[in-house]
Parts: C-alpha cells; sequence; structure tokens
C-alpha cells in the first residue's frame, strides 16, 4: 500500500513538473534561509557547552559605574578585583576563584617576540593569577592544569596558537618574550602548558594565558580599584539564589571597610534604598547577558522573523498549488472511497505526498546551505558549518523536526480537503462543490503580497536613510587621516612631522572608532550644565577638519590656550545660550578648587559615533599633552591622497623608537565604513530576502493562475462563443488577481510605516519618513502580477473554444 | 439480499420538498440480474446510489444481507465495500496514474489480501478479460471497452457478491457495449454475481432477468424480461 502510494506520489509530481519544481524549490529555498537562522541560533546557544564541568562556573557580576558608557550603574562583567579574595576567604562553596584581563576595545595586541625573529602581533593574550585552570576545565595537551600557573612569568598557549607560532605543540619550556604596549620592556614567559581548543565558542576566549604576577594582588590603597574578569567555581548541588544573598551581605561589609578607609560614609553613597550589588550568573548565559548591550537574540529578532516569514510564504505555495491541483485528484479520492479505502488511509496518502515533496525540498536545502555558507559566514563574520558541526546530531533532529512540521503545515489541509471530497459528486463529473477552499486560497494570497509588498517598501526606504547616511556631513574631513593606534610622544611626533606631505599629528580622546567620554559638570551664570570633556593636543582640531561656527579654535599664539580656554561644539553651546564667545563659566575640581575656564569658539558638530547617538555637548580643552589624551590615538593628516609611501615612512620610523612593538593604524575612511557596515549587512540581507519573497510570490502566483485558467476553461469558452474579445478574457482573469493584490498593498502600508518608523527611530540622525516607495511598491506589485497572470490567461483565451466545450 | 422499505428521497429548498424518489419498495434475491429503466431524472441513478450505500434515503429502510444497512458508519459502510459491493461506473474512472495492473490491485490492497494470492487473483482476471498484455499500461493509452473491462475486473477483484453499475455501457460504441453486457450475463449466470445496473438502453435491459420501471421517482412497473436470451459465447 505505503509502496503504491509513494509511486502514484512520485507518478503526480512527474506529471505536474513544472508545479512540482514551484513547489520544491520555493520550498527550498524558504527552508533554506530557515536553516541558516538555525544554524547561526546553535552556534550563539553553543557558548560556553564544551565541557560538562562548566554547569558550575560562574562569572561575577558587580553593579557600579566604572567604565559604562553613560556613566551610570549598570551590572558590569568587570569587578572590583577584590571580591576575588572575598570569595576565596568567605565563601565556603567556592572551589576556585581566578582573576583575569577584560578587553579592552581599542588596544587588546600583544606582541610576541620568539627568540631573534620579528615580533609577531597577538590579540587576546590574557592576564590571569594561578587559580585559572582550577575554575575553568581545559583539557591540556601538554604540562597540567595544576601546576601550568603555578609559578609567575609563566604562559599557557592555546593549540592552534602554538601551532601558528611554532608549527607543533611540542613546545613545553620555551621561553616568548611578551611586550604587552608599546613602551613595555617585555617579559620573558616560560611556556608551561598548550591547551586544546574547545569544540564550541568561548564568552572568555584567549589565544594564551599568562600568569605575570601582576593578577596575584589588590592595590594596597583602599582608593585604587584594579576592575577585571572573575570567575568562580563552585561544589556541585550549590544553590545560587543562596550563595547570592550571602554574597551580597559579604560586599556590604566589603564596601563599608573600603569606604571607611575613603573616609567616606558608606550611608551618604546608599541612600534611599539604593543598595551595593553583586551575584554570580552561571556560565553559559554570559552570552546571552552582555551588559549595556542588546544580546544576539535580540539583534537578531527582526532576522528570524524574515526567514520564519520566508518559509511561510514558501509554505503558502505549497498549500495553494495542491488544493488548486485537487480538482484533478478528486475522482481518484472518489473512486477509492468505493473500492473500500478509509478516509484516514487517503489522508495518509496526500501527507505522504507532501512529505515525498518536502524531504526533496530539505535535501535540496542542505545542497543550497553548503552552496551558500561560504557568503554567508563572510557576511555575518561567524564561521559556520554544516558537516563539521559539534551540534551534528542537534542539528539532525532539528531538522527532522523541520521537515514533520513543514510537512504538516503544507500537507495537513490539502489531505483534509482531498480525503473530505464526496464520493457520489465527483464521480458524477460534478466539481463545483470540489472547489473548496477558493477564499482560504485568496487569503494565503493577500497574506504573501502583504509580506511582499512590506518587503519592497522597506528597501525603497531602508535604500534613502542609508545613502542619507552615507553621504552626510560628518562635521570632520575623514579623508588622508590615519589614526595609529599609539600614544601621543613628542619624539615620535616631532620625526613625522618632519616628514613632507604630512600635515599635521596630533591626539584627541575623541575619535570615530576610538572615543573615550568624560563627563563633567561646569557652572554658568548660577546654571550648571552637563558636559563630555574631549582633550585635545593643538593641532587636534586642525588636523580632523572641523568646521568653526564662531570664535576661533586653539592656537599656538595664545599661551593661555594651553591653561584654561576651551572650545565648545554646537550642542554644548546651544545649553550655555547666545552671545558666549569671550564669556566664562567655572568648574569645581576634585579638591574643591573652582577653576574658571574663558569659551573662545564654537565648532559644528561633528560625528564620532555611528548615526543611530546624537552628538554629546562636548568641551574641548588642551592640556599639557599627555594626562587624560593618552587613549591611544595619534591622529595624522596627510595632504595628500596618495600617502601609501608616507605610512611607509612612518612605520620606519615606527620601528626605529619601538622596535618590539608593531605599528597598527586605521585610515578614518575604513572607520567610516565599519560604522555602516552593521547598517550595510543588514540591508544587503532584507534586499536578498524581499528578492527572494517576492519572486516565490510570484512563482506561487503563476502557478495559481494557471490553475484558475484551467478551471474556468469551460467559462471562457462559451464567452469566446458569446463574442468575448482575448483582451477581455485576460482583463476578466487578471480582475480576480488585481483584487487581491491591491487589498494586500492596503493591508501592508500601515504594517510597512509602522515597522519602518521603528526602524528609522533607532537613528538619532535620519530621513523624514517618505511617501514614494509606497506608491512604488503598490505600481511594482501590480504590474509584475498582471504580466504574470496574463501570461497564463492569453494561453486560455487564445485556445479554441470547440476543445473545451466538446466534452464534459 | 436486498430488502428495501417505502424508500423516499428528497431535497428541500425554501421550504418546499422537491421528491427525488417516492413509496419505493422492492426485494432483489440473490443471483438476479436487474435493470433499472427510465427517462432522465427519473431518479433511478438515486435508487442505485442509495443501494451502493453512497446515499442515504431521506426515509425508509434497507435491508442488505439482512442487515439494516439505511445508516451506516464509514467502518461499516467500507466493510461492505470491501467484501461484498463491486462499482462498475459509466466514466470508468480508473486511476489515471496507476496502471491496469495496479488498478486491479487496488480493493486487494484495501482488503488486506496477501501478496501472492492477490498476484493470482490479478493474473486470473487478466486472463479471463484477455487483457494480459495490457497489465502495464495506464487507462489513457486504452480504447474505451478496454478501459470499462479494466473496471469490472476490478469490480470482480475482490469477488464480491453483487455489482452495481450506472450505466456501464453510456460512453461506449455498440459493438464494445455488447461485448460488455454479454459479460454481465456471463458473470451473472455462470458464477452467480447479483448484477444491478441502470441503462436507458432496452436492449441492454434485455441481457438481465428484471426490468424496474421508474418514472418520476416511483417505480411504475418491474416485470421479468420477455425472452432470456444467450447472445452467443463469450
Amino acid at each position: 500500500m505505503f509502496k503504491l502510494n509513494l509511486k502514484i506520489a512520485w507518478r503526480n509530481l512527474w506529471k505536474n513538473k513544472v508545479y512540482a519544481a514551484i513547489n520544491i524549490g520555493g520550498l527550498a529555498l524558504g527552508l533554506t534561509a530557515f536553516v541558516l537562522m538555525l544554524l547561526y541560533i546553535n552556534h550563539e546557544e553553543s557558548y560556553d557547552t564544551w565541557s560538562p564541568d562548566l554547569k558550575n562556573v560562574y562569572q561575577i557580576r558587580e553593579k557600579h559605574d566604572f567604565f559604562t558608557p553613560d556613566n551610570k550603574e549598570h551590572w558590569n562583567e568587570i569587578s572590583n578585583s577584590r571580591i576575588a579574595n572575598l570569595i576565596r576567604t568567605k565563601l565556603p562553596q567556592a572551589f576556585a576563584v581566578t582573576k583575569v584581563d577584560n578587553d579592552w576595545d581599542f588596544s587588546s595586541v600583544y606582541s610576541l617576540k620568539i627568540d631573534n625573529a620579528n615580533p609577531v602581533v597577538i590579540n587576546k593574550i590574557k592576564d590571569s593569577d594561578s587559580s585559572f585552570f582550577h575554575v575553568f576545565p581545559y583539557h591540556f595537551l601538554q604540562g597540567s592544569a595544576d601546576k601550568a600557573l603555578e609559578n609567575k612569568n609563566t604562559i599557557v598557549l592555546k593549540e592552534s596558537l602554538a601551532i601558528k607560532l611554532f608549527g607543533t605543540t611540542k613546545v613545553l619550556g620555551k621561553t616568548v618574550n611578551v611586550v604587552r604596549w608599546r613602551s613595555d620592556k617585555g617579559s620573558p614567559l616560560t611556556i608551561t602548558g598548550i591547551v586544546a581548543d574547545p569544540k564550541t565558542p568561548q564568552s572568555l576566549s584567549f589565544n594564551a594565558i599568562t600568569r605575570t604576577g601582576d593578577k596575584d594582588k589588590d592595590p594596597e590603597n583602599p582608593t585604587n580599584n584594579n576592575y577585571c574578569f572573575l570567575y568562580a567555581k563552585l561544589n556541585k548541588l550549590s544553590d545560587t539564589l543562596v550563595i547570592n544573598q550571602t554574597l551580597q551581605k559579604l560586599y556590604i561589609d566589603l564596601k563599608k571597610n573600603l569606604l571607611g578607609g575613603q573616609k567616606q560614609r558608606y550611608n551618604d553613597l546608599y541612600k534611599d534604598g539604593k543598595l551595593p550589588g553583586l551575584k554570580l550568573i552561571p556560565i553559559e548565559t554570559v552570552h546571552s547577558t552582555p551588559p549595556y548591550k542588546m544580546n544576539w537574540f535580540e539583534k537578531l529578532k527582526p532576522v528570524i522573523a524574515i526567514s520564519a516569514f520566508l518559509l511561510l510564504i514558501s509554505v503558502i505555495n505549497f498549500i495553494n498549488l495542491a488544493t488548486a491541483q485537487s480538482v484533478q485528484r478528486a475522482k481518484e479520492v472518489g473512486v477509492k472511497k468505493v473500492l473500500g479505502c478509509y478516509k484516514r488511509q487517503l489522508t495518509w496518502q496526500f501527507l505522504i505526498e507532501s512529505a515525498l515533496q518536502s524531504i526533496i525540498s530539505l535535501f535540496l536545502c542542505i545542497i543550497l546551505i553548503e552552496v551558500v555558507l561560504p557568503a554567508f559566514n563572510s557576511q555575518f563574520n561567524v564561521d559556520l558549518s554544516f558537516w563539521h558541526n559539534a551540534q551534528l546530531l542537534t542539528m539532525i533532529a532539528q531538522l527532522a523536526g523541520l521537515f514533520v512540521l513543514v510537512t504538516l503545515l503544507a500537507g495537513l489541509y490539502p489531505a483534509w480537503v482531498l480525503s473530505n471530497y464526496n464520493p457520489v459528486s465527483v464521480l458524477k463529473g460534478n466539481y463545483e462543490n470540489v472547489l473548496r477552499g477558493i477564499a482560504l486560497r485568496n487569503v494565503l494570497v493577500v497574506f504573501q503580497f502583504v509580506i511582499s509588498v512590506t518587503f519592497i517598501i522597506s528597501i525603497g526606504i531602508m535604500q534613502m536613510q542609508s545613502r542619507f547616511m552615507s553621504n552626510k556631513d560628518l562635521g570632520f574631513e575623514r579623508g588622508n587621516l590615519i589614526n595609529i593606534k599609539s600614544n601621543y610622544e613628542d619624539n615620535f611626533a616631532e620625526r613625522l612631522k618632519k616628514i613632507p606631505g604630512i600635515e599635521y599629528v596630533a591626539t584627541t580622546t575623541q575619535v570615530m572608532g576610538n572615543t573615550f567620554n568624560v563627563p563633567e559638570e561646569v557652572k554658568y551664570k548660577g546654571n550648571s550644565i552637563n558636559l563630555n570633556t574631549v582633550t585635545v593636543t593643538m593641532d587636534a582640531l586642525p588636523a580632523l577638519g572641523v568646521k568653526v561656527i564662531q570664535g576661533r579654535i586653539f592656537s599656538k599664539e595664545f599661551k593661555q590656550d594651553t591653561v584654561n580656554t576651551v572650545v565648545l561644539n554646537e550642542a554644548a553651546a546651544n545649553l550655555f545660550g547666545k552671545n558666549i564667545i569671550g564669556q566664562t563659566y567655572g568648574k569645581v575640581d576634585w579638591e574643591g578648587k573652582t577653576n574658571i575656564f574663558q569659551i573662545v569658539g564654537i565648532i559644528k558638530n561633528y560625528h564620532n559615533e555611528g548615526f543611530d547617538k546624537s552628538v554629546l555637548p562636548t568641551v574641548y580643552k588642551v592640556t599639557s599633552l599627555g594626562g587624560t589624551s593618552n587613549t591611544n590615538n595619534l591622529l595624522v593628516r596627510f595632504n595628500t591622497s596618495q600617502y601609501k609611501d608616507l605610512i611607509n615612512k612612518i612605520e620606519k620610523q615606527w620601528k626605529v623608537l619601538y622596535p618590539n612593538f608593531p605599528m597598527e593604524y586605521t585610515s578614518l575612511d575604513d572607520v567610516f565604513s565599519k560604522s555602516l557596515e552593521d547598517n550595510d549587512r543588514f540591508m544587503n540581507m532584507i534586499i536578498l530576502f524581499s528578492i527572494v519573497s517576492v519572486s516565490l510570490s510570484l512563482l506561487g502566483l503563476f502557478a495559481l493562475s494557471t490553475f484558475v485558467a484551467k478551471r474556468r476553461t469551460k467559462e471562457i469558452a462559451v464567452r469566446k462563443v458569446l463574442g468575448a474579445s482575448n483582451i477581455q478574457i485576460v482583463n476578466l482573469l487578471n480582475k480576480s488577481f488585481l483584487i487581491l493584490v491591491i487589498v494586500a498593498n492596503l493591508i501592508s502600508w500601515p504594517i510597512a510605516y509602522i515597522i519602518i518608523k521603528k526602524w528609522l527611530d533607532g537613528f538619532a540622525y535620519r530621513i523624514d519618513m517618505p511617501v514614494f516607495p509606497f506608491f512604488i511598491a503598490t505600481l511594482i506589485s501590480i504590474i509584475i502580477a498582471v504580466l504574470t497572470v496574463s501570461i497564463q490567461a492569453r494561453k486560455a483565451a487564445v485556445t479554441n473554444p470547440v476543445n473545451a466545450l466538446k466534452y464534459e | 439480499m436486498i430488502e428495501l422499505k417505502n424508500i423516499e428521497k428528497y431535497y428541500s429548498s425554501k421550504g418546499i420538498k422537491h421528491y427525488v424518489l417516492r413509496h419505493v419498495t422492492t426485494t432483489i434475491k440473490q443471483g438476479e440480474f436487474v435493470s433499472i429503466m427510465g427517462p432522465s431524472g427519473s431518479g433511478k441513478s438515486t435508487l442505485l446510489n442509495i443501494l451502493g450505500m453512497l446515499e442515504e434515503p431521506t426515509y425508509g429502510t434497507f435491508e442488505f444481507l439482512g442487515e439494516d444497512v439505511t445508516s451506516l458508519n464509514e467502518r461499516k459502510r467500507i466493510e461492505l465495500y470491501r467484501n461484498h459491493i463491486g462499482f462498475v461506473f459509466q466514466a470508468y474512472h480508473l486511476i489515471d496514474e496507476m496502471t491496469v495492473y495496479e488498478n486491479i490491485e487496488a480493493p486487494l490492497l484495501y482488503k488486506k489480501v496477501g501478496s501472492s494470492e492477490r498476484a493470482s487473483r490479478i493474473a486470473n482476471l487478466l486472463d479471463k478479460f484477455n487483457i494480459v498484455a495490457k497489465k502495464d499500461l495506464f487507462p489513457n493509452q486504452l480504447s474505451g471497452g478496454q478501459q470499462q473491462l479494466v473496471g469490472i475486473a476490478r469490480a470482480l477483484a475482490t469477488q464480491p457478491s453483487i455489482i452495481l453499475a450506472d450505466e456501464p455501457t453510456g460512453n461506449l460504441q455498440s459493438a464494445q457495449a455488447e461485448e460488455i453486457m454479454q459479460l454481465f450475463q456471463k458473470l451473472n449466470k455462470e458464477e452467480g454475481i447479483t448484477i444491478i445496473q441502470v441503462t436507458h438502453s432496452e436492449k441492454n435491459a434485455t441481457y438481465g432477468n428484471r426490468i424496474l420501471n421508474i418514472q418520476d421517482g416511483v417505480i411504475k412497473e418491474d416485470s421479468p424480461t420477455q425472452a432470456p436470451q444467450m447472445g452467443g459465447v463469450v
């Protein structure tokens, strides 16, 4: 029976090759988008799951306002290093605690020197203490977890790094010289272990773990704090709820002690029910709960929604075509029923047919995935793989689930319709009441077009917004400007200034790509104003090429420019009021003394972050170099766009001064493109998905119109005999679909408006909602729908009516 | 074998009853070959549908093999289809996607007949109807008469006790029609299969041994055929 059903299913598919291809191909496309998403989600979910022992590993998070982007209190991944000792001594459930370097966005590169070879730049080398491998259950290929970091000046490499550096993992006892920043003397570290690379990604990823000894102790002075990552391994069966309560109590005591040392009253700081906070979170949840950023799932939500829609569109095609085809199958159902076949058996038969198609689609989808995965990986900066996947089994289970889901979604309704046919009427050749599900089919077509039209409108508006962004005046000249990852040093700067072609060498704490915001409160005419402070060198503003609106920018001619004159940006000037050039304001410093600053100029706002954030009201000050201006920026402005040679010259100078640390730089053009990258990526994906969704909808419409034309063959023939022209016949068929497309447009307008409005609101600098993408989308959808239907309608119109009327 | 008592069938629209069958009472015995005749719209097809349990009467009782089958659930009805009733249609209604062999096999599969038994029965039927050479062809590769032969073979595959035929020769040329009717007569005479057919043609009706004449939903005449004749050997 099963075999015969399968055979019939196959013969039916073969008979309706074109529709079967549309069905299967469409479904494969929909599935591909969905499975890619699944792969990505699996990847994100697999963080920190590489060992069962990680169940007992926790990250410690402290609530504080140190180095948070908005200078407010948050639960932070970096905590006061003293907490490690607190847990070690006061919490008996803790098996081991370790401190690890955190990532600093801009300068996380170390230079590694082996013997006398050229230094190599390696990122993600993290300093820790002796307990690191007691907490994290890494598998040692060489050395052992107990002994590896027993002594100071040791380093443990990951297998991949060892192979990259030495070509082998048998490197125990060798020495590498690690230079951590440009002026660091470097420390020779002995390799004491090699650990295997885990199969799944890690939230705390590293290439090597060092123990220099810096993490062994906490600052002696209670006013000094070190912040770093803290991880603890607890005994099995520890109740985190109870432990977190204990921790909170311990932490309050610690805080009181420390504040006592700082002669500050604990009660002053924590009033009105505010409490210091400390907690443990399981390490598997670290990746999905980043502090003050959207987690991956939030970011991915629109993409997940889109790929689910795509799958839905292809499933809808499937349902529409299957029900439209059902007329052809009606006789078979009727006959089988009188031959003694149960309805249940028929339902199964049709489900098997759907299953056959979805399994073919699934195989096609796997092939497609293999094809598109490299592009997908480079587009999303991930390294996903289907076959070489640590969770291949999970993946297969998910695919099986997806297969069942799609089969049921696509097959259940057609199977139900088909198996419900009344044998008496179909065997009489009366198909009138067979044509069930027309209403549903119309609803589904409308639904498909709502999705497609919404996509088209979205592309239009997104394209306009991104054109607006890439053409927007940034307020500074980003061309011919590079930023070397280095602090300003007179010696080096003077050498560079001598190179012809170099216009300015300067530093600032605020430049696109590396911004360090320092808040301050000033008093102006009795009002307090909150500003963001940026420290610059004399040349920094001209180097950036900012535009002066009023007054002047810093200049060597004015002696007090290095003492107490300031330049404001427009946003800050607006807070002060009008006619402020030459006015002064006061600022209380940390000793309680009031310093007076004079405003000498106002510059146009310039962007240093993406267009999603508005420019902060900022005050620019020149200090006697160094100090807070040391945030690893060295701006170099060229007076020519052919600056490749000049960079070589700079590197030559660099090597003379800093032979142990390679030079790294970025051009501001690259930084700017990078700031648009996320958006571009998102847009490319939307464009791709829209094209797929629109073509799927059209394929569906094409096939559907074929069936409708076939169904109405007799009507068309009669109309022709009565004198209808071909055009009239084509219009007749078009009309029924056109109404659906127009209804879909009307529905999608408000939907697109709401979604796009929300997207645009995410940008501080955005275009006004344009109207014409809405009309364009409507026009496009109508034109292509008419074209699609007309192809089939014309065929129906030009056939000789005799053929249709000859037989009943 | 079949006992109809006061069968009525009507459709009501806007409160008015449109009768299709009225006061139909009759008995059909095992081994009879009954032809139901009557003009278009007289209700003969409806009567056949009721006999085939494809439609339910609005009123009256219907006993089949001594059992009341006036309204049956799907399971019981399908049991009867599998074991006792074979259908033959005017438009043959072979399944287009199945070969001749598979078409004949289908009811046996539903009846869950073992594979060797199945093969031998099908071989028997193909042989009997002289269509062995055609067994791997699809219905659209056969002539109308051949298709109807396959239709009859399929109806006989489960060895039913009764065959219900709705205008079995309506779509055939006269020579082919005659062949089919002779086949029916032979099945009735030699194998004792009860046959009920609906027909327009006086000539076809004479192959049977009883004619039910229906007009406007009422049995006007119930008579044996005049001269039972054997129209040659098939």
